[in-house]
């Protein structure tokens, strides 16, 4: 469904994304993990077409990411992006007006397991009441890839549940979620699969049954192999 | 189009409302001055409606800069270029959204100008000092313009054609600088640059175009008519670098 065919991103003498190639399928929950400044979110961005690579591509079935993939493609960026002057209600009309797959009455749903009111103005949200925003404008979109960039950051243990089921109920065959975070044991009940990225290189993209029974490892512990972080 | 036209509106609009409330504060002061006959508040009310107009029209458009910069370089511009839009139809809006305020403004200014000079002859008779006004504005745009309607309305029509150019062509400066030279020493310099070279080039091309054309009208027909086809041009070679290079 998603293809990466040597990509890589260069910011002048920096490379933060160092020709990746890997494949997601649907019907998977991935996990991108990797520490700061890793390229998670440089590749992210490079699927959801707002960067443009500097060499190879990102292709979404088949076709490189495009103006028709960003319709079936639902990104959340880590950053708060929504205009200003906006309210919680004007970001919902923004994206039905924008993605055909929006659904507005699920919005409203979600803004209310959120605990959000539409008359919110998003310059005056708290960090945490922007992350779940962003959640639930994204996850309003019956797209059929999700890519989540540190979906959990500001967000309280509560809520996080709450946004954990949320983002399982849309795990199905015919979808691909593809989520970012550096909370790693938070990401081992969700994923099903993790890429590993280190210093823009991919390490690996694995099955993470496959790695628990064949190896014994969990994802914590191969996060510690790969990064350096050891248990003593 | 016509949603992502109401959005780029929706980002401007607030500066719109309150140049327009400005406006109507001074047209209320220059109605108050003529009908209690003040010279004193009917010259500086005139000569302020005057300064709106020329810096209203000039401030739209390097409004639309600005947004198109703020798009470019801030995480807002998740929101347009993450849409499923190209960039020909996202740049599109904002140049039709653009002119069209710009268009609207000036036609505003224009109608508001009449009606106040009207009620002036109609209130005071002097139709001599009131003509005398309306030619020393038009002669310190340019001294040729003979006082009828057909010149006048080319006339408005060269000028806010050649402004929505220099807008477009600040859009390619700004989009190259982003796009093309982003983290090189300098890219702001450079864009600069390129903005005055673009000008330039333009404005030789205009005095080619317009060399030889003896009546005035037809010379600035030609002159607001070219402007337009540069700013069609700029429009494509500029949606054409951001659909290829820009990252956001």
């Amino acid at each position: 469904m998603l293809e990466s065919k040597e990509v890589t991103k260069q910011f002048g003498s920096k490379t933060a994304v160092d020709h990746i190639s890997m494949k997601l399928e649907k019907g998977h929950v991935y996990a991108m993990l990797g520490p700061n400044g890793s390229g998670k979110t440089t590749w992210m961005k490079l699927a959801a077409g707002l960067l443009k690579p500097t060499y190879g591509m990102v292709c979404f079935n088949g076709e490189p990411v495009s103006i028709e993939s960003r319709k079936h493609v639902a990104y959340m960026s880590t950053e708060p992006y929504f205009y200003t002057w906006m309210t919680v209600k004007d970001v919902g009309k923004y994206y039905q007006d924008f993605f055909e797959d929006f659904s507005y009455d699920r919005y409203l749903t979600l803004l209310k397991q959120m605990e959000l009111t539409e008359n919110l103005r998003t310059k005056a949200l708290s960090s945490g009441m922007m992350a779940k925003l962003k959640i639930a404008v994204t996850m309003a979109r019956d797209a059929d890839v999700y890519m989540l960039d540190e979906p959990f950051n500001g967000i309280d243990l509560l809520a996080r549940d709450e946004i954990r089921a949320c983002i399982l109920s849309y795990a199905t065959e015919e979808k691909l979620l593809l989520l970012s975070s550096h909370l790693v044991e938070e990401m081992e009940a969700i994923a099903d699969r993790a890429v590993f990225i280190k210093e823009g290189k991919l390490i690996e993209n694995v099955d993470l049954e496959d790695m628990r029974t064949q190896q014994g490892v969990s994802m914590a512990d191969r996060y510690r192999q790969i990064y350096g972080h050891t248990e003593g | 189009m016509f949603k992502l036209m109401k959005y780029e509106f929706r980002k401007t609009w607030i500066t719109k409302l309150i140049l327009l409330g400005i406006t109507a504060a001074v047209e209320s002061w220059f109605l108050v001055s003529l009908y209690m006959e003040k010279e004193d508040g009917l010259a500086a009310s005139i000569a302020i409606l005057m300064m709106l107009a020329i810096f209203g029209v000039l401030f739209i458009g390097l409004q639309s800069v600005i947004t198109l910069h703020r798009d470019m370089n801030t995480k807002q511009g998740y929101m347009l270029f993450m849409t499923p839009n190209s960039c020909y139809k996202i740049l599109g809006a904002k140049v039709l959204e653009n002119g069209l305020s710009i268009a609207l403004t000036g036609a505003f200014y224009f109608a508001l100008g009449a009606l106040d000079i009207s009620l002036l002859f109609a209130k005071q008779g002097q139709l001599n000092q009131v003509w005398q006004m309306i030619q020393d504005i038009i002669k310190s745009f340019n001294e040729e313009i003979p006082l009828t309607s057909d010149a006048l309305a080319a006339f408005t029509f060269s000028l806010l054609a050649g402004w929505i150019t220099t807008v477009v062509t600040a859009y390619l400066a700004d989009v190259i600088s982003a796009a093309l030279l982003n983290g090189k020493s300098f890219n702001g310099v450079i864009s600069f640059v390129i903005f005055l070279v673009l000008n330039w080039a333009f404005g030789w091309l205009e005095g080619i175009a317009i060399r030889n054309i003896p009546n005035v009208v037809t010379m600035m027909l030609v002159r607001g008519g070219l402007s337009l086809v540069v700013a069609a041009v700029m429009y494509v070679a500029t949606a054409q670098i951001m659909e290829k290079k820009l990252s956001v």
